[in-house]
């Protein structure tokens, strides 16, 4: 089973991304904020990062950054979850190396739809 | 035996930290040092004095060095005056993601101070600004919380903005919040997040 | 008659499953913790004797009381009550092992000939913890004739500091201990009791500090390790961040600083950088160059 990692400080977007994910198949694990984010990163291997922008600690972009400066960490692909006004702020999330963005809230199909696809998993 | 025990009692404060004037107009002038360990202490240091918030919030405002912005912020929240904390609020207005974030967080310890700001930050007019006030809800621990919630979740136009609200009453919500929920649910059928929420809180007030 | 025997009918507190996701939440964004299913029992009865310590009859009534009560006392009441905080010999053993094996290698690389190595135990309680780092050090590092170590150890409790200096323990104490390391640092006293060796007692430097004032921790420097386990988790948030600023300034960069093994970086700062070791996970003071 893929495992991805849920990282936003509001509890309840968390259940919620992590109700749409395991409904799809996945395996799902959280953190409320960046650091714990990577903390976990370099305790397990997750298959896709799900990260919130703006989160005590250390932000979206800054985690994102932090992750692909980090050896021994799986660098797989990151989804940012952002707000309308921030979405013209997405390419400061490419630069530092995110793969893709979603606008909150997210909708369950799309959201998991664009989840199998960074994942690999291709039919089911 | 390597373990050794130092001769001398008397810890001695390095010569280095004594060379820069350590008053409040060295210190200042610290401030603005290229060294950002100098930077550092110098914002340390000024968590002493009452005048320093504004040059402590210029600073914060220029501050590339997370952990010289850090001890600002300390520093700020130890002065705790009018000019700290509008200046801390003035951040969430910031481009820069970290700076709002810290702010944010700053904010969460100082309810008292922050409180009399709150109403009229929850009728800012950017979306942004007000979910950030939300978010400094979260840790507030003042008596209006759940009114101000309950307010956002009946007025607000911006789905977002309530669907912040709604996190907050999953945790804090009351039965004097059963109807705005209730209402919130209804204003945004279409969509999921909000349902979801919704439903999450009526549950643990225990109305369904 | 007037024997009417009124029976007072207290309801029974309950502790509902939303009620505790609820809490769990809650507790998990404050402190890390999360309390899974096999721990309702012991939640449950925890939060019942707080309830009803706070003169509340409902977990909502308490619950609203906790989250808003601007001391924060009642939340750090609730952890003393859920955290087992207990001192012994050798102590989530993985971290020293983590010291010997990881830390101090990477340490004294960057040392000369001569330079000092300084450990810091903070807080050190009854000294358990100090001694701990001396046995080890001396016992598994083997590299401890290389280089001179000062331990210091400092508690903001004097009481527990006069303990630590006289170095008598329990053998509840030392029963992590192997029986070499006790024949060979301890002294047996009889009744139970055993006193660490006066060389030992005689090598580390013990001191009165208060981690969240700075112009206390200002006189410390210069330290490469720093021990600062299960204490943080009981301060509120803002003394948290100003106890590990505080911890900062008093260290090399490079050096290592161990939290408790419940405890993590992630709800207190992010000045550290975040260091996985096979043993441990460690926080470390960046070199200069690599902000």
């Amino acid at each position: 089973m893929k495992k991805i990692l849920v990282v936003d400080d509001a509890a309840t977007v968390r259940m919620y991304h992590k109700k749409i994910l395991e409904d799809a198949g996945f395996e799902v694990e959280e953190a409320v904020n960046g650091l714990e984010a990577l903390e976990k990163a370099l305790l397990n291997d997750y298959d896709l990062y799900i990260v919130d922008i703006n989160m005590p600690k250390l932000d979206g972009y800054s985690f994102v950054k932090k992750l692909r400066e980090t050896e021994n960490v799986r660098q797989s692909p990151v989804i940012m979850v952002t707000t309308e006004a921030e979405e013209k702020d997405m390419d400061k999330a490419f630069e530092r190396g995110a793969n893709f963005y979603f606008i909150k809230s997210v909708k369950p199909e799309e959201f998991s739809k664009y989840c199998k696809l960074l994942t690999g998993v291709v039919y089911e | 035996m390597p373990i050794k025990k130092k001769e001398e009692k008397v810890i001695e404060i390095k010569e280095e930290r004594r060379k820069a004037q350590r008053d409040f107009e060295g210190l200042t002038n610290q401030l603005s040092s290229k060294n950002p360990t100098e930077r550092r202490w110098a914002a340390r240091d000024l968590a002493e004095y009452k005048e320093a918030s504004s040059y402590l919030i210029e600073q914060l405002m220029k501050e590339k060095d997370i952990t010289v912005r850090e001890i600002i912020i300390s520093s700020l929240l130890s002065i705790g005056d009018e000019i700290a904390i509008s200046g801390l609020i003035n951040c969430l207005k910031s481009d820069d993601a970290h700076l709002r974030n810290s702010a944010i967080e700053a904010l969460k310890q100082i309810p008292e101070q922050v409180a009399p700001y709150i109403e009229n930050l929850l009728h800012d007019k950017e979306p942004d600004v007000r979910i950030f006030t939300i978010n400094i809800l979260e840790s507030l621990r003042h008596p209006k919380v759940v009114k101000w919630l309950i307010d956002v979740i009946e007025n607000d136009e911006n789905v977002n903005v309530c669907a912040t609200a709604l996190d907050l009453l999953v945790e804090l919500g009351t039965e004097e919040s059963i109807q705005a929920i209730k209402k919130v649910k209804e204003r945004f059928k279409n969509e999921p997040y909000i349902q979801f929420a919704s439903d999450i809180a009526l549950r643990r007030i225990g109305e369904q | 008659m007037n024997n009417r025997c009124t029976l007072k009918n207290e309801p029974e507190i309950t502790i509902t499953d939303d009620d505790f996701e609820r809490f769990r939440e809650f507790f998990y964004r404050k402190t890390g913790i999360m309390f899974d299913q096999s721990k309702r029992y012991f939640v449950d009865r925890r939060l019942i004797e707080r309830i009803k310590a706070t003169g509340n009859n409902s977990f909502k009534s308490y619950f609203i009381f906790l989250r808003l009560e601007s001391s924060g006392k009642e939340l750090q009441n609730l952890i003393n009550a859920l955290t087992i905080n207990e001192t012994y010999f050798f102590r989530e053993e993985y971290q020293f092992q983590c010291m010997v094996n990881r830390k101090l290698p990477e340490i004294v690389l960057r040392k000369r000939r001569g330079d000092i190595i300084k450990i810091w135990s903070i807080p050190c309680s009854t000294g358990e913890e100090p001694y701990s780092v001396a046995i080890y050090l001396l016992e598994y590092w083997k590299d401890i004739d290389k280089w001179d170590i000062e331990i210091i150890s400092s508690d903001i409790d004097t009481n527990a500091l006069e303990n630590a200096k006289k170095g008598i323990y329990s053998e509840r104490s030392v029963q992590n201990l192997p029986k070499s390391i006790i024949q060979k640092y301890f002294r047996y006293l009889g009744n139970g009791y055993y006193q660490i060796c006066e060389e030992l007692r005689n090598s580390v430097e013990f001191t009165r500090v208060n981690i969240v004032d700075t112009n206390e921790t200002k006189r410390y420097r210069g330290f490469d390790i720093v021990f600062c386990r299960n204490l943080l988790i009981y301060f509120d948030d803002l003394s948290r961040k100003i106890a590990v600023e505080n911890l900062y300034d008093t260290m090399n960069p490079g050096g290592f600083i161990c939290l408790g093994h419940s405890e993590s970086m992630s709800r207190i700062s992010p000045i550290f950088k975040i260091r996985k070791f096979p043993e441990a996970i460690v926080y470390q003071k960046p070199l200069e160059e690599d902000k």
